[in-house]
């Protein structure tokens, strides 16, 4: 067993992104021998039969079913998982530990390397590319996109309102958050279904040769929309990446295209996935959607205890050099997986975690992540998840989920249902 | 533009210009002033951005701006003293011109 310590080195330029060639290892042949071999399991994640029968159930009874920390082998990729909050915490919120790099799992050619920014970028440059975009996503900044939420969620709701029934995740849950992203990028509103089929197969697919052609294709796409911008600038977030400077220089046409390309992937399909994930409990639940209605002045710990209950994502870090974690020791080079919904379920800080309970202590949630990557979007997809209640239970407050359905939630690593039938 | 010091827990001052309608917490971040961490954004749902606020202007300032930064302060990693509050609900005014807020040695 080799004992030497190791380290991760790999100095980072922003404006002239370089692959950091990290080591990928996937299945029980790439198992570093650090390893402890009681700790490798294969945790049926993502695409396992077991976790698509109900993924937020499977992930609260990870924290019986197995080790807080553990090796997880898949064909996808090997990595440690760690499952409590404490653990959690400790990792995202030291940055420097555990280096957010090839953080999105999507192709790029390593010789037109590019990061996806701010996610990849490290303190304290990072910072620098935050304050850039902060400004609009900040809970003022969102403030002022309530009224057009309001009206689209609205417009939407009133188009199947009076027909007793709709697919949910189709009529709704899409169709939502991607207007409003489209408003905030400065992206016209025709390219809704298009984006919304590459992101799907971007995000879903199992299928790498598919990925690779969607994400190609919105590649292209994002590269005319930031020239388009670059000469003609306008109020939305693209124009205003690509006409951004800092520490005194325009940005690189990498780091525009790397910006622009992470938050056109981030704000495609998570509020989508946690409308859906918190539209079918609705559905489920009409006395809970009842006590909804009867605490108007409770929305914001309404909205927070939701978000918890339906986390839909994962997060991922390199260990950069050897370090001990729960008394397992971590090599430098090794991956690390936050498993955020599982976190949110630990029963040491959220007691009778899978209850829906609106009144629970307030404790920091895991959904939007912690520490220095926490996500941008957090406060948007927050007042979105709130107006969009708001909006739907006043129109349609009583509803079910449509009689005979079978819910089946989609692999990959945005955790929803891929249909949500609705009759009222 | 308001000026406002922040002062480190072993002392160290830093002074810089806020413009007004701005929060206490970006003030520090925008600027670069290190030991506010603000990692929720400004939810308000961490209690990342603590902050003491300096005695002389403890009374312009007040108290924590609602039920939620009060019970957010509690789980706050650092001693919670009455001039306590989470930087992200001070909204900054011409008043606050001058404001000196002092950091905890950690916001974890």
């Amino acid at each position: 067993m080799a004992t030497e310590s190791s380290e991760m080195v790999f100095v980072q330029d922003p404006a002239n992104p370089q692959c950091p060639n990290l080591p990928k290892r996937a299945g029980p042949d790439q198992i570093p021998d650090h390893v402890p071999p009681e700790l490798i399991l294969d945790a049926g994640l993502i695409t396992g039969a077991e976790y698509l029968q109900e993924p937020h159930d499977y992930m609260a009874a990870m924290h019986e079913k197995f080790p807080p920390v553990f090796y997880n082998v898949s064909p996808f990729g090997n990595s440690w998982i760690l499952t409590k909050h404490e653990d959690c915490l400790h990792v995202l919120r030291n940055a420097e530990t555990f280096r957010n790099l090839e953080a999105a799992p999507f192709p790029r050619d390593p010789n037109d390397y590019f990061f996806f920014i701010p996610q990849e970028i490290d303190p304290p440059h990072h910072r620098k590319y935050r304050n850039i975009v902060d400004p609009l996503f900040c809970p003022a900044g969102v403030a002022k996109l309530e009224g057009k939420i309001r009206q689209r969620a609205g417009d939407l709701i009133d188009q199947f309102a009076a027909k007793g029934e709709c697919e949910f995740t189709t009529a709704f849950g899409r169709p939502l958050p991607v207007s409003v992203f489209l408003d905030i990028m400065g992206l016209p509103q025709d390219m809704l279904p298009t984006f919304v089929e590459w992101a799907d197969i971007m995000i879903h697919s199992q299928d790498p040769a598919e990925v690779g052609m969607a994400f190609g294709k919105a590649i292209a796409y994002l590269k005319g929309a930031i020239a388009e911008k670059k000469a003609n600038p306008d109020e939305g977030v693209i124009s205003l990446i690509a006409n951004a400077s800092i520490d005194g220089r325009p940005l690189s046409d990498k780091e525009v295209f790397g910006f622009v390309c992470f938050l056109w992937i981030g704000g495609l399909d998570t509020v989508y996935a946690t409308l859906n994930n918190i539209w079918l409990w609705l559905a489920r639940n009409p006395d809970r959607v009842q006590e909804i209605i009867d605490r108007p002045g409770d929305m914001h710990k309404i909205v927070e205890e939701l978000l918890r209950r339906y986390s839909v994502t994962f997060s991922s870090r390199y260990v950069t050099h050897d370090i001990e974690l729960r008394g397992v020791r971590m090599k430098a080079g090794d991956r690390v997986m936050t498993c955020l919904p599982a976190a949110n379920f630990d029963p040491d800080v959220f007691p009778d975690p899978l209850k829906v309970d609106f009144d629970r202590p307030r404790k920091t949630i895991l959904a939007f992540t912690v520490g220095v990557h926490s996500c941008m979007g957090g406060h948007l997809a927050r007042l979105e998840l709130r107006v969009a209640l708001e909006e739907w239970l006043k129109r349609i407050p009583r509803f079910s989920v449509k009689p005979g359905t079978e819910i089946a939630y989609k692999p990959g690593g945005v955790v929803g249902p891929a249909a949500v039938p609705l009759v009222w | 533009m308001p000026k406002i010091t922040y002062v480190s827990h072993d002392g160290r001052a830093a002074t810089v210009e806020v413009p007004v309608g701005e929060n206490v917490m970006h003030g520090a971040l925008y600027n670069g002033v290190e030991g506010i961490a603000g990692e929720c954004g400004g939810a308000p749902s961490c209690a990342t951005c603590h902050c003491y606020i300096d005695e002389a202007w403890a009374a312009t300032v007040g108290g924590p701006a609602n039920d939620v930064e009060k019970e957010l302060l509690e789980a706050a990693a650092c001693e919670v003293k009455p001039t306590s509050r989470l930087s992200c609900q001070i909204t900054v005014t011409d008043d606050l011109d001058g404001l000196i807020v002092h950091l905890p040695e950690t916001q974890f």
